[in-house]
């Protein structure tokens, strides 16, 4: 079975896994960073390694990304010309009140279906996707219920290995650590990032939502089953285009609107943002979110130099976790 | 009075223009000395050099009064929408009706350059979250902040979707200090699929028919918003009539263009081009008269180039720009190191490009938008630049990028690629911030490398032909 990788949290695993293919939502890493690009100045450490990773698979069946972010959508000008796999490009809207925005999101669905297609996925019949949409469903509910007696770290973990194989080891309960309770907000974090949870630990606090684009935040949210069972396509575009909370969108509204429910939830009492550098979108957030949320927020900033930035951030974490204890 | 053409400082200017005066030189309302907006901050035009044209006043002084025309216009009742980003398309609409004007307030990216940082947007923009890691058009939200540089518009309405990162969160940020917009939709521009039904675009572009008509939706959409600010309908006759308009700028412009970029010797400096290539955009807030400005200027051109006589050395490097410049110097440091103009790509060749007469009028703006550079791929906007540089006998291309500006980081290798690849001529990469003096022995370093570079090609090629 081929496999199709992306990053993007709008891109609906269940659709690629619809028609026969294996959708894994890859995790880059720094080490993955194109070293080949022109120059490194001004590019997202992110999108750089994305880029590095697509350009170094030679296995994948094909790459999708998407127009959520102006650098992700240049990425796809340089993996077209210098990759080795297909590479698909989708369409998603930053607008998203209208109903043309949310058809538009619809036939770039359709649109990506043709491209399965081509690259030897089958179009599924309706009950063939609601199948794989319960599946996924289903997993995705496990790992929400199994929050609660996981730690910060493993309940990213099982996040982000739900994306690439949809298929969950056990869950077995762990002793939680006591701490004062965090969010994590910010773009998507990198497989070495995930450290941050264990270091958030180690200096005494806990990160009880993990507002990340791979975690909580960039989940979709439950199908609503009848709807599912009707029109499956279009639940599975409600549900992702028409309720994952992103910086991207306009108005991004409805992504303040969920952290001020998630984070009075889980009495989160202060906030560690993490963004990129040269990522505009999450940081022009950041005084945005110092205004409307009435909570300390830490600052966090990466240029993609783990070892040489982790001593900084744990001294920043650790002197923000002081101030609140 | 026949003056030979020159770059001249602000001082000669007002030498000249004192003598002009007293020839009885004809100007318009805002005519007047140039110097007299150093008074007003604009501190830069100390160190710039002007064509000395009575034609290349008026452009000057029609650009350095636009926020007066603003202020007035308000005054007189009539409603300002601000435009974000789309470049050229909405204004379109806006200049149809009768009581409305429009500008981009995208436009104060300039001012930290014009007024050498002592405005202090940027540093508004800096408290506000939005730092030199950002694009200059951050000082769009001082300018906000401190209503000092326009009128607070009676709507905002801004594009967003296949545009910049930057100019998109910064339009949120204002969004956040409580600044209503009216957000539309411009998507990524595609290659239309196999038997897909697709529209031709301007500039020889295409896209999928499905693409135009969600434009056309969007634009819809805008038209309805705009009616409601007016008070009045924009029926199709009279959106034709404003597209007819437009064009009638952008073919002034293309006149221009075309003469200034082939005619030997360079018969206008890069600077003036640029002001008034800016003109299309939304007619620096008065479309009749941009007309005006333009045909002046261009029947200077033509004078020149019928008389043979030019602005720069016949043997200048000819160079293709790419993206504006934020410190509108280094305009005047090409032509010092050796080059001079020939063809440009400021990003927004949608708004020079003819609008469409033969369909409908909501449908031809909603081909010039998805036209924009900006929405479409690098490797199309590199195709163009191609063409354009074929068309104009350009020698080399330069890049100009704009620091911290979200497309720019990858942008430029795609475009060198496809330039060295398509046409095998140099292609080189600067950066310039809103003042370059710091950096200009770098940035003048570079720009006569190519120079040399290009003519060293020439003689390369001259012996090769003397050789057989």
């Amino acid at each position: 079975m081929k496999t199709i990788i992306y990053t993007c949290p709008y891109i609906p695993a269940e659709w690629i896994a619809a028609h026969g293919l294996h959708a894994s939502r890859i995790v880059p890493d720094h080490v993955d960073a194109d070293l080949s690009l022109a120059r490194a100045e001004g590019v997202c450490p992110y999108v750089r390694s994305f880029i590095g990773q697509v350009m170094a698979d030679k296995e994948a069946g094909g790459a999708v990304l998407t127009t959520v972010c102006d650098q992700m959508r240049r990425a796809f000008d340089i993996i077209v010309r210098n990759g080795a796999i297909p590479a698909f490009l989708m369409n998603v809207p930053n607008t998203w009140q209208t109903p043309a925005a949310q058809a538009l999101y619809i036939d770039e669905l359709k649109r990506l279906g043709r491209f399965l297609v081509q690259l030897g996925g089958t179009s599924p019949s309706d009950e063939a996707l609601a199948e794989v949409m319960l599946e996924y469903d289903d997993a995705r509910t496990s790992i929400r219920s199994a929050r609660e007696y996981l730690s910060a770290r493993r309940f990213a973990d099982a996040i982000a290995q739900n994306r690439v194989c949809n298929k969950l080891h056990t869950l077995h309960a762990e002793p939680l650590v006591e701490g004062v309770p965090l969010a994590l907000a910010g773009g998507p974090l990198m497989r070495s990032d995930y450290e941050l949870f264990d270091m958030v630990e180690q200096l005494g606090g806990r990160i009880v939502l993990d507002a990340t684009e791979t975690g909580d935040r960039g989940m979709c949210p439950e199908f609503d089953r009848a709807r599912l069972r009707k029109d499956p396509l279009r639940e599975l575009a409600r549900a992702y285009f028409g309720s994952i909370p992103d910086a991207s969108r306009r108005p991004n509204s409805d992504l303040y609107e969920w952290l001020e429910r998630e984070l009075i939830g889980r009495a989160v009492r202060g906030i560690i943002f993490r963004r990129y550098l040269w990522c505009d979108l999450w940081h022009a957030e950041l005084g945005r979110l110092k205004d409307r949320i009435e909570l300390p927020v830490l600052d966090i900033d990466s240029a993609g130099e783990n070892h040489l930035e982790r001593p900084r951030i744990s001294n920043r974490i650790r002197a923000f976790l002081e101030m609140l204890q | 009075m026949i003056d030979a053409p020159e770059r001249i400082t602000l001082e000669e200017w007002d030498l000249r223009y004192e003598k002009l005066y007293r020839a009885g030189l004809p100007q318009p309302a805002y005519g007047g000395p140039l110097s007299r907006h150093v008074s007003d901050g604009d501190h830069r035009l100390l160190k710039l050099r002007y064509d000395n044209s009575p034609a290349a006043l008026r452009l000057w002084n029609f650009l350095l009064t636009e926020e007066d025309r603003l202020h007035r216009a308000r005054a007189a009742g009539k409603k300002i929408v601000g435009t974000m980003k789309d470049l050229g398309t909405v204004p379109v609409m806006a200049y149809s009706f009768d009581n409305m004007v429009a500008f981009y307030p995208d436009g104060a990216w300039w001012i930290p350059c014009v007024m050498e940082y002592s405005a202090g947007l940027l540093e508004i923009a800096d408290s506000l979250g939005i730092d030199e890691s950002f694009c200059p058009v951050r000082a769009m939200l001082g300018a906000f902040v401190t209503e000092a540089h326009f009128p607070i518009p009676n709507m905002l309405i801004c594009s967003v979707g296949a545009t910049c990162d930057d100019f998109s969160a910064i339009a949120q940020r204002l969004n956040g200090l409580g600044h209503s917009i009216f957000w539309w939709e411009i998507p990524h521009r595609r290659c239309p699929e196999q038997a897909e039904a697709t529209a031709e675009l301007p500039g020889g572009l295409s896209a999928p028919r499905c693409q135009v008509e969600f434009v056309k939706s969007e634009l819809a959409r805008v038209k309805v918003a705009l009616e409601q600010l007016a008070g009045a309908e924009l029926d199709e006759e009279r959106l034709s009539a404003g597209i007819r308009q437009a064009n009638l700028v952008r073919q002034s412009l293309a006149e221009l263009r075309y003469l200034a970029f082939t005619a030997e010797p360079c018969p206008i400096p890069a600077l003036e081009m640029l002001v008034a290539e800016m003109l299309a955009i939304h007619y620096c807030s008065d479309r009749g008269e941009t007309m005006v400005v333009l045909e002046e200027l261009l029947d200077e051109v033509k004078v020149r180039v019928r008389a043979g006589r030019g602005v720069l050395d016949a043997d200048a490097a000819k160079i293709f720009w790419v993206n504006p410049v934020a410190d509108l110097q280094v305009m005047n440091l090409l032509e010092d190191c050796g080059g001079r103009l020939c063809g440009t790509e400021y990003l927004f060749t949608h708004a020079l490009d003819p609008i469409p007469e033969n369909v409908p009028p909501l449908e031809a703006l909603a081909r010039a938008a998805l036209a924009d550079p900006m929405a479409g791929s690098s490797i199309d906007r590199a195709e163009r630049i191609c063409s354009d540089v074929c068309r104009f006998g350009a020698e080399a291309v330069l890049i100009s990028r704009i620091p911290g500006a979200s497309h720019c980081a990858l942008e430029g290798q795609v475009i060198s690629e496809v330039v060295a690849d398509t046409l095998g001529i140099p292609v080189l990469e600067i950066e310039v911030p809103p003042v370059a003096d710091s950096m200009s022995p770098t940035v003048r370093t570079r720009l006569e490398a190519l120079a040399e570079t290009v003519r060293a090609r020439r003689r390369s090629r001259q012996n090769r032909w003397r050789n057989g």
